[in-house]
């Protein structure tokens, strides 16, 4: 039988049997208030490879990812149903910890948001937090992540100097050591180069590529040509559906959905 | 066609009657406002040259620390100042932990809902009682019923009664400054909530907090209705001019004001005024000036941000 697969969510264990699943996302549903923002999204990601997420404005892309380290209960009338595991576990399980969940499943914001302290301090933050307390293990850590986040010979003599007085690119390959510093295994990032100029966009790029090797990936991009870069699998949102997923060439050279089609040719968006 | 008629300038114009007009009345409003502006700052001005004028020749080294006369002229307010300093001390003692958790529980932790709005009227309601009224609480409560009589701790603490829904507003307002993406920054990192106050938002309030408390200070520091039923009009003569026990009476510059120009006895007592309104006059305008420069101070410092 050569017949096309019809299927709503196609899934991607069909498609590349040999990857393991890092984080499985089944029947999904968001809501602010009445409103549902998510309805029924149900995904697998891979370990150690990146995921994009992509979508027009408003298609719900950001509110999924929040939904994946549990940012949603910071905010007052958002209401997550359907379960989300990480390794098997779902961190939506009575009994779970938010505050552990977030410590194994870090996230990268939209605008690079340091805090106002110095570039050391923003780094050892998360590890301070966690019960870190020897100076020169923190210092460890610090150059550690810096270099992992490809910033250490941009700041190394100056750790001590406020993180704001870093460029927009800095600052963002900043909040990337300072999440990698807490050694998460699941790092998810909303839309983290749209702030930025196309120069500190491609080194943002460069790391992403950089830190699949050890981490999983969950990106949020409003740029397809991002995705196409940068990421393993894609999956395609529309008004609050998970539309498609697939291998990011499937996705951008033979998607199965009509919709999907539209929105990489542009037709809407 | 249907169009919306503007009145656009005539092709090749620059200029027209009604540009003209419209530049006048422009004009008018600013200069009318700047006026507005300007009175706010020269009323100031004219009334500290007015103080100075009045209050200068009083002032001495002996006036600023000599005890005050019952029956003859030349007494001081040393005692005042120090009893001043000290109510003001006390309050802060009691109104700080209250005010700062108050505000924080209010800010970071309530959701929207009946418990927050109680709390939120509370404060508002206790903030419209009058100085005087406090005062007459005060009196019942610490004076007569504890019969502590008057004392600098029962100033202290109608004061805080006083102060504290100013003290929580400036809490909250400090924190609502604080930009939620550290919050989010914080939390995302795996910081507990409590973490993420003490570590995250409290270090970037804290330029805006330490503002709002010294000028909180300065109208503790000049609060005169709720202390003269409650440190009393006279103070305690002790070994020194400077009594710590808080169980003692302990008169502040501004009841002393009041209480000399009313019923004193001694002859000089509109010298001795005028004297004590400039010396409260002055410290006021430092606290102010204080408020701005550590605030500013500990912005830079705690967040490496010059503001």
């Amino acid at each position: 039988m050569v017949e096309p697969q019809e299927s709503k969510v196609p899934a991607l264990a069909s498609k590349v049997p040999a990857l393991a699943s890092k984080m499985k996302v089944v029947d999904l549903n968001v809501y602010y208030g009445a409103f549902q923002a998510i309805k029924h999204a149900s995904l697998d990601v891979p370990d150690r490879r990146v995921m994009a997420l992509i979508g027009p404005s408003g298609c719900g892309k950001s509110t999924f990812i929040r939904a994946l380290n549990r940012m949603h209960d910071l905010t007052p009338g958002a209401r997550v149903t359907g379960t989300v595991t990480l390794d098997g576990n779902d961190i939506y399980a009575p009994g779970i910890d938010p505050v552990t969940v977030r410590h194994r499943i870090g996230m990268v914001f939209q605008r690079p948001n340091p805090f106002p302290k110095s570039i050391f301090e923003n780094v050892v933050y998360g590890p301070k937090i966690h019960g870190e307390g020897n100076a020169r293990r923190l210092q460890e850590i610090c150059e550690k992540s810096l270099r992992a986040a490809a910033l250490w010979d941009e700041v190394k003599d100056r750790l001590n100097r406020s993180a704001l007085d870093l460029s927009g690119g800095q600052q963002q390959r900043l909040c990337i050591a300072r999440v990698l510093a807490v050694e998460p295994e699941v790092i998810l990032m909303d839309e983290p180069a749209s702030a930025l100029d196309p120069i500190a966009t491609s080194k943002i790029e460069d790391l992403i590529h950089e830190l699949k090797k050890e981490y999983t990936v969950i990106i949020v991009t409003h740029s397809m040509q991002q995705a196409a870069r940068i990421s393993d699998f894609t999956t395609f949102f529309l008004l609050g559906d998970l539309i498609e997923v697939g291998t990011t060439s499937d996705i951008f050279t033979r998607p199965a959905d009509k919709r999907t089609e539209d929105y990489i040719t542009g037709r809407y968006g | 066609m249907a169009s919306v008629v503007m009145a656009r300038p005539a092709p090749g114009a620059l200029s027209s009657d009604r540009a003209r007009s419209r530049r006048i009345v422009d004009r008018i409003a600013t200069i009318a406002l700047w006026s507005a502006a300007t009175t706010v700052v020269a009323l100031l001005l004219l009334f500290i040259a007015y103080l100075f004028v009045q209050g200068y020749s009083s002032i001495s080294w002996h006036f600023l620390t000599g005890y005050p006369k019952s029956a003859e002229a030349g007494g001081g307010v040393g005692p005042q100042i120090f009893n001043s300093f000290y109510i003001l001390i006390l309050t802060l003692i009691f109104t700080l932990p209250i005010a700062v958790s108050a505000g924080v529980f209010l800010q970071e932790y309530a959701g929207p809902g009946r418990f927050r709005d109680l709390v939120q009227f509370s404060a508002e309601s206790l903030a419209t009682v009058p100085s005087i009224v406090m005062g007459l609480f005060g009196l019942i409560v610490f004076v007569q019923l504890f019969h502590w009589h008057f004392t600098a701790l029962g100033g202290a603490l109608t004061l805080t009664l006083l102060n504290l829904p100013a003290m929580m507003r400036v809490t909250q307002e400090s924190l609502a400054g604080v930009p939620s993406t550290y919050r989010e920054a914080s939390m995302g990192l795996g910081a507990t909530k409590w973490q993420t106050v003490l570590r995250a938002i409290l270090p970037s309030a804290i330029g805006p907090l330490t503002t709002g408390v010294v000028l909180v200070s300065g109208r503790i520091f000049g609060e005169t209705a709720a202390l003269i039923f409650t440190a009393g009009s006279s103070v305690s003569y002790g070994a020194s001019a400077y009594d710590f026990n808080p169980f003692h009476t302990a008169e502040t510059l501004a009841v002393h004001l009041y209480s000399t120009q009313r019923e004193a006895l001694v002859p000089d007592a509109t010298q001795i005024a005028n004297g004590s309104a400039l010396v409260l006059l002055v410290m006021v305008l430092v606290f102010n000036v204080v408020a701005r420069v550590v605030g500013r101070q500990l912005t830079v410092r705690l967040t490496g941000k010059a503001s």
